[in-house]
């Protein structure tokens, strides 16, 4: 039985990418719609389209079932938006996030924002062991600022470094799009499949 | 740090690209899938479909092309043309785009920009500028470049960023289809203006014409169409040739 991976719809993007990625990386995929699927999924893929509070309006009622489920161990991957939900708050919305890294996610340092295009990430996880290069898509004017240790990858903008890559337990942040990284990005993925796989 | 992007454009009409285009190695030199993954394949940083149809008829084509398109393409796909409204936003994300630029409706009613933005994040919203140089400043055309709009070029770019623009894609009516290089001022002249990014177009003959856009104004990136089209270089040539002069690339 393939890996299945449950990726979240909030309704505000389109999940053609990701879903299309993951599958090519040997999971079987399931979007839903309905968050409280999620708290039965095997691997969880929030994935990075929309804005902070609407990306919240849905997942909200189950926010402690599904932090729950990620303390428990159940491996989930975020990306972009999907990740700057793992943590407490954001300064670009109002409403609460899952909350289950501690921290916040601010605005970005930075003359021109969005940081927008390809940038280098630099980590010793073995998340991205294997892959050509270290250059992914970015596209985001906001951050996550982790008051625990859970930032195990950064990258360079205008001078300054912010946290881009995450993981607490078996559960990863990406602030980079990997399903827009080319083949790096899909040598991500499936590194993120296998490591999922592991866990079962 | 972050590199300087290089993109591909490809203007369709009626889902065919419509430049000349000269591949080898391809079954179908006029597909814009098989193109976009080709482009890809030699390190483009993002593709852009600009549409060129008038028809209602080609533009559901045109979505069919994009959506043929998404599922084989893992850089980013821009597309513009046409642009109308934010339904007609909404259907091109939908089929797989991950931004649209627009131009002549957001000169006509400026609104969109922030109802695009609001309802899908700015930053998928590009905003598509047509300056042609008038006296001491630069003046904006729409609908193809057959409009004047008596709009100055750097205001309009200004304008756009408050009203919720992620990022501009600015086209020199005057370097357009020249290939004598990009215009170096208007560029700058915006560049220096928003702080969002901006993509310099129009006027690239050459690799040295991407290598000048890039050190002599503040652009995020460069957009070429027959450099790359007529195989007078690949994309990785080009990328290569701005490393060697410093310029970071991926």
């Amino acid at each position: 039985m393939p890996l299945k991976v449950t990726v979240t719809d909030y309704g505000v993007g389109n999940l053609y990418s990701i879903t299309r990625s993951l599958e090519r990386c040997g999971a079987e995929v399931e979007v839903v719609s309905d968050m409280s699927k999620v708290l039965d999924a095997e691997c969880i893929v929030f994935p990075g389209v929309g804005a902070f509070d609407r990306t919240m309006e849905k997942l909200l009622p189950y926010r402690d079932g599904i932090r729950s489920r990620l303390e428990a161990g159940v491996p989930a991957l975020g990306i972009c938006i999907g990740t700057q939900i793992l943590f407490e708050g954001s300064d670009e919305g109002s409403r609460p996030g899952l909350g289950f890294y501690r921290g916040r996610v601010v605005r970005m340092q930075g003359k021109v924002l969005p940081h927008m295009g390809w940038n280098s990430v630099e980590t010793d996880d073995p998340i991205l062991e294997g892959t050509p290069d270290r250059m992914f898509y970015f596209v985001h004017s906001y951050c996550g600022e982790p008051s625990e240790p859970v930032c195990i990858g950064t990258t360079e903008y205008e001078g300054a470094r912010f946290g881009s890559l995450f993981r607490k337990g078996n559960v990863y942040g990406t602030q980079f799009h990997p399903e827009k990284s080319s083949v790096t990005g899909m040598r991500a993925l499936k590194n993120f499949i296998d490591f999922a796989e592991a866990q079962r | 740090m972050l590199a300087k992007r290089i993109i591909p454009c490809l203007d369709m009409k009626g889902g065919r690209v419509v430049k000349g285009i000269n591949f080898k190695g391809l079954r179908d030199v006029g597909d814009p899938s098989e193109l976009a993954v080709e482009y890809e394949r030699q390190g483009a940083d993002e593709i852009t479909f600009l549409d060129i149809s008038a028809s209602l008829e080609a533009r559901r084509t045109m979505l069919n092309v994009v959506s043929e398109t998404a599922k084989n393409l893992t850089v980013p796909l821009a597309v513009g043309g046409g642009i109308k409204n934010v339904q007609d936003m909404r259907d091109v994300l939908n089929a797989g785009a991950d931004k649209v630029s627009m131009n002549s409706s957001a000169v006509a009613d400026p609104n969109m920009i922030t109802a695009c933005a609001e309802n899908f994040g700015r930053q998928c919203v590009i905003v598509a500028i047509d300056g042609k140089r008038s006296g001491d400043h630069w003046e904006v055309f729409t609908h193809g470049g057959t409009r004047p709009t008596g709009i100055d070029a750097v205001e309009w770019a200004q304008r756009v960023e408050d009203l919720g623009a992620g990022e501009i894609l600015l086209t020199s009516m005057d370097a357009d289809g020249v290939k004598t290089g990009y215009d170096i001022p208007l560029t700058a002249a915006v560049a220096d203006a928003v702080d969002i990014p901006v993509i310099a177009s129009g006027g690239c003959g050459s690799k040295e014409h991407i290598a000048d856009v890039f050190l002599q104004t503040g652009v995020s990136a460069a957009l070429a169409a027959s450099i790359f089209h007529y195989n007078e270089c690949t994309v990785g040539e080009v990328k290569q040739y701005l490393r060697d002069r410093g310029i970071a690339v991926r």
